[in-house]
């Protein structure tokens, strides 16, 4: 761990952990868009970008480390002064801005580039906002807390210049064992008491400079002997970090002070205690209480509740969680399917056919075998599938910008945000989701609410986010109570653009909605800066079906529309049946199988052209012959001695017909190498436990080849 | 399964010998029909027996099909059959020589693995245009080596892979598709 210590690595982890800050930080805004901060949210996100402020100093990002520190000090005037008069509203925004000038610049560095946001403009406005809410105060002749100073990096230290109210801790924290790049982390710590220090030195010293002194921070402890004018309390809020197993704060004496400062490598100082110290900056009147608080030595354990409201809620609630290459995921994910269809071959190995033999421990132990590589399969899939809540809570913040810009009073329900789906299927629907939002906010609800009430709806509009999980699938729609959408005028638009020729009547409903889909369509008159460029839908389109799903469009007119995307589960792992076809075989994704039936040849209608159609309790279905489509030799061409599979997708039906059936399984689904092409009807391929391919068949693909002919 | 493939000529002799210029200059030659053919070792990943194949439908007649290298999905081709040449029969000296191509990989069936030999670049000569009418065998030659009284027809890998046709094909495939 220790070894890998570079930029890169210490870059992954501000990225990762700034991003997380971020989500929470815009999750506390979000979810108190109304109503005022409370304590612990005012504390939360001091924290949060007092942690954003320290990682970003650290890593020599200082456009980012202004604002945060600017919005730091917004929120420590809060936290110190508790002032009652905060316009909750504009704060919120300045929070916003903060939190989106700070996500940009992520995203700048995370692509390589420069972090050379212009951070002026924001800092400014938040002095703006600092002074005005504390102009307010001072105006009621309250004292002012003391300023927050933000120290420069460079400065390590400080002349340990004593004033009576200076008070000396020695301080140790022991990480987590598995902690990485402790030095870092120690390094921060550092980095935040600097805000208070008089006097800071810490063991070992050469944190940034040597790789191995985080082995020694894990072995020994990370000493730091502390001269401040703050308590206990302060200095223990400042270090406090997930990975910390264990504070201790020990308040000395000066002369105890003194003595230790030996052990770090220090002549013993003669402290000078300046009672002439005219104290310039009042402590406010919260921390002359704290004093009182008996000093000592006591212990934080990371998890420890009951500390008190503030300490408790200080602690970040994530669970241990630690970032993994998905790199290695995928190859994780592929040995263990090697592992399945390994397995395989063992147990069902010719040589256990021999006649005569015993094989009940053999059967023990391979129930056992089995029982644990399905556990193994499963626990890589839950490992990858990852609940959609951050997404969501993407949309909120999506519908609360969108509605604002446009003056649109909307309520914003979510339904269903734990639903899980595989990672790299969240990667995909995160920005076609964002656009359908954005589109519901600004073209589907009306822009004057005169009209809504003449509709009969409630003059705030209503969209509603809602995943679910249903067969094998899931869908995800975006609903809102709008004005729906015209079809005529969606016609007609779409006539203007010679996007379609034919006349309206050769359409359905459904397919004059899909118009929406199709390149260069908008019917939005003005183009907005939210939506309207007439890119967009096509492109959510587009990003939906590289991911194997779709787009339904449902719209009443005047009472909404609703966007639906159906997207798989995931695309790794399908439950499909094995069939034969001559010497080939290939798969059947179970869920579409209707049903499997026998049939006489004279079922069978026969059109003109050759065309074969099944007529089946009264109703006809289209016939593919899979071994003719296929030209498969060997195969059973006579439909008495094969089988055939009645399949459905989406409402249409067809009917195949194969050879035999072999069996059901878990199929792990590979593509068909580039260098074949796509093949109409085939979605990819797989292994079978004797190590052989079979080709998986693409229903939707048949059926529209069907349809076709 | 596994093992065999482990053993495979080629694979130690990469493993001995992995850096850029140890492989320059040397080609994995092989035997079709009477013609000795290389290619140029860089793109050579092992040598495999014949497979159980796994034909796909719709495909030219040289791409046999798929085999599983060990959990990878690897297509095959016959050579013989992408130089327009009637096939044989595949025995015991049939081999796969899996090549990495732009990314790509791909397994070559060949009739028999010849050795690695070292051909120098003063040795290899541009393929005579005399022979147009063969249009379709020289395009994937872009060399011909002297080497200890044989001609070797180095092959391009990559011009071996490409396909016009299937391509202009594709192209059509893909506008019917929007």
């Amino acid at each position: 761990m220790a070894e890998e210590f570079n930029k890169d690595g210490m870059l992954d982890m501000f990225l990762y952990e700034s991003g997380q800050l971020l989500e929470k930080l815009e999750s506390i805004i979000l979810e108190k868009q109304e109503e005022p901060f409370n304590d612990s949210d005012i504390n939360e996100i001091f924290r949060i970008m007092h942690t954003i402020k320290g990682s970003s100093g650290i890593m020599m990002y200082e456009n980012i480390t202004k604002t945060t520190h600017k919005l730091e000090d917004v929120f420590y005037y809060l936290r110190e002064s508790q002032p009652d008069d905060v316009p909750h509203e504009q704060l919120v925004e300045k929070v916003l801005a903060v939190s989106d000038f700070v996500a940009g610049e992520l995203d700048k560095i995370q692509n390589g580039d420069d972090a050379d946001g212009d951070e002026t403009e924001i800092v400014a406005d938040l002095n703006n906002f600092l002074n005005r809410i504390k102009g307010e105060i001072k105006d009621q002749g309250m004292v002012l807390p003391k300023e927050n100073k933000h120290e420069e990096p460079s400065q390590f230290y400080i002349a340990p210049v004593a004033s009576e109210d200076s008070r000396f801790y020695r301080i140790v924290i022991h990480y987590r064992s598995d902690t990485q790049m402790s030095n870092i982390r120690a390094y921060s710590a550092t980095y935040a008491l600097k805000e208070i220090a008089e006097d800071l030195l810490y063991l070992p010293e050469d944190i940034i400079t040597n790789e191995a002194s985080s082995e020694i921070i894990l072995a020994e402890g990370f000493q730091m002997m502390l001269q401040t004018k703050s308590a206990e309390d302060e200095v223990l809020g400042l270090i406090e970090s997930a990975e910390a197993e264990q504070i201790n704060i020990e308040e000395l004496s000066a002369a105890d002070y003194g003595k230790w400062l030996v052990d770090f490598g220090r002549e013993e100082p003669v402290i000078e205690i300046n009672l002439d110290d005219p104290g310039e900056q009042e402590a406010p009147a919260k921390k002359e209480e704290k004093k009182e608080a008996k000093p000592g030595d006591y212990v934080v354990k990371a998890k420890e509740t009951g500390k008190g409201k503030t300490l408790a809620k200080n602690q970040p609630k994530k669970q241990s969680i630690i970032s993994v290459n998905v790199e290695k995921m995928d190859a994780l994910m592929d040995l263990i399917g090697e592992l399945v269809i390994a397995e395989a071959v063992v147990l069902q190995n010719p040589d256990l056919k021999v006649p005569g033999l015993d094989l009940t421990n053999f059967q023990k132990a391979s129930a056992q075998l089995a029982k644990i590589t399905t556990e193994l399969q499963e626990v890589i899939m839950s490992m990858r599938m990852m609940p959609l809540t951050n997404v969501f809570q993407k949309m909120r913040r999506i519908v609360f910008d969108a509605s604002k810009k446009l003056g649109k009073e909307i309520d914003f329900e979510v339904i269903g945000e734990n639903t899980e789906v595989d990672k790299n299927i969240i990667e995909h629907i995160s920005d076609p989701l964002m656009h359908l939002v954005r589109n519901s906010v600004d073209h589907g609800i009306e822009e004057d609410p005169e009209e809504r009430r003449k509709a009969g709806k409630p003059v705030k509009g209503k969209i509603t986010l809602e995943a679910k999980n249903e067969g094998g699938k899931v869908y995800i729609s975006v609903q809102d109570d709008g004005k729906g959408l015209d079809k005529q005028k969606l016609y007609d638009k779409a006539l203007q653009n010679h996007l379609i020729d034919k006349p309206m009547e050769e359409y359905t409903e459904k397919e004059i909605y899909q118009f929406i889909t199709l390149p260069g369509f908008s019917t939005k008159e003005q183009v907005t800066e939210l939506s309207g460029r007439g890119v967009g839908m096509d492109v959510v389109v587009k990003n939906i079906q590289t991911i194997g799903g779709r787009l339904d469009i449902n719209s009443r007119q005047y009472e909404g529309s609703e966007m639906t995307l159906v997207i798989p589960l995931t695309l790794a792992i399908i439950n499909g049946i094995v069939v034969k076809v001559g010497a080939s075989s290939f798969v059947l994704e179970t869920a579409s199988i209707k049903e499997f039936v026998r049939i006489t040849s004279d079922s069978i209608i026969v059109e003109p052209s050759g065309e074969e159609y099944i007529l089946l309790r009264g109703d006809c279905y289209s016939f593919i012959r899979l071994n003719q489509k296929y030209n498969i030799p060997d195969s059973q061409n006579e439909v008495e001695n094969g089988i055939i599979v009645v399949l459905e997708h989406e409402g249409k039906q067809v009917c195949l017909l194969i050879d035999s059936l072999l069996q059901e399984q878990e199929i792990v689904v590979k593509p068909i190498p580039a260098y074949v092409k796509k093949i109409k009807g085939l979605s990819g391929c797989t292994q079978l436990g004797d190590g052989s391919i079979a080709l998986i068949l693409d229903i939707a693909g048949l059926i529209q080849d069907g349809e076709r002919r | 399964m596994a093992e065999e493939t482990k053993d495979g000529i080629v694979d130690e002799e990469l493993e001995e010998e992995f850096s850029e210029d140890t492989q320059k200059g040397r080609f994995m030659t092989f035997q079709i029909g009477k013609e000795y053919y290389g290619i140029s070792i860089s793109y050579v990943n092992e040598i495999i027996v014949m497979q159980p194949i796994t034909t796909i439908p719709e495909v030219k007649d040289y791409i046999k099909g798929l085999i599983n290298l060990r959990g990878k999905i690897v297509p095959v081709i016959d050579v013989r059959m992408r130089f327009d040449m009637e096939p044989t029969e595949y025995n015991d000296r049939t081999c796969i020589i899996v090549l990495s191509v732009d990314s790509m990989t791909i397994g070559l069936i060949v009739e028999q693995i010849a050795e690695v030999s070292t051909i120098m670049e003063e040795d290899i000569s541009l393929p005579p245009s005399l022979g147009k009418k063969d249009r379709e065998r020289n395009k994937f030659v872009y060399g011909l080596a002297r080497t200890e009284g044989t001609v070797k027809l180095l092959i391009d890998p990559q011009k071996l892979i490409q396909d016009e046709e299937l391509e202009t094909f594709e192209r059509r495939y893909e506008k019917e598709e929007q």
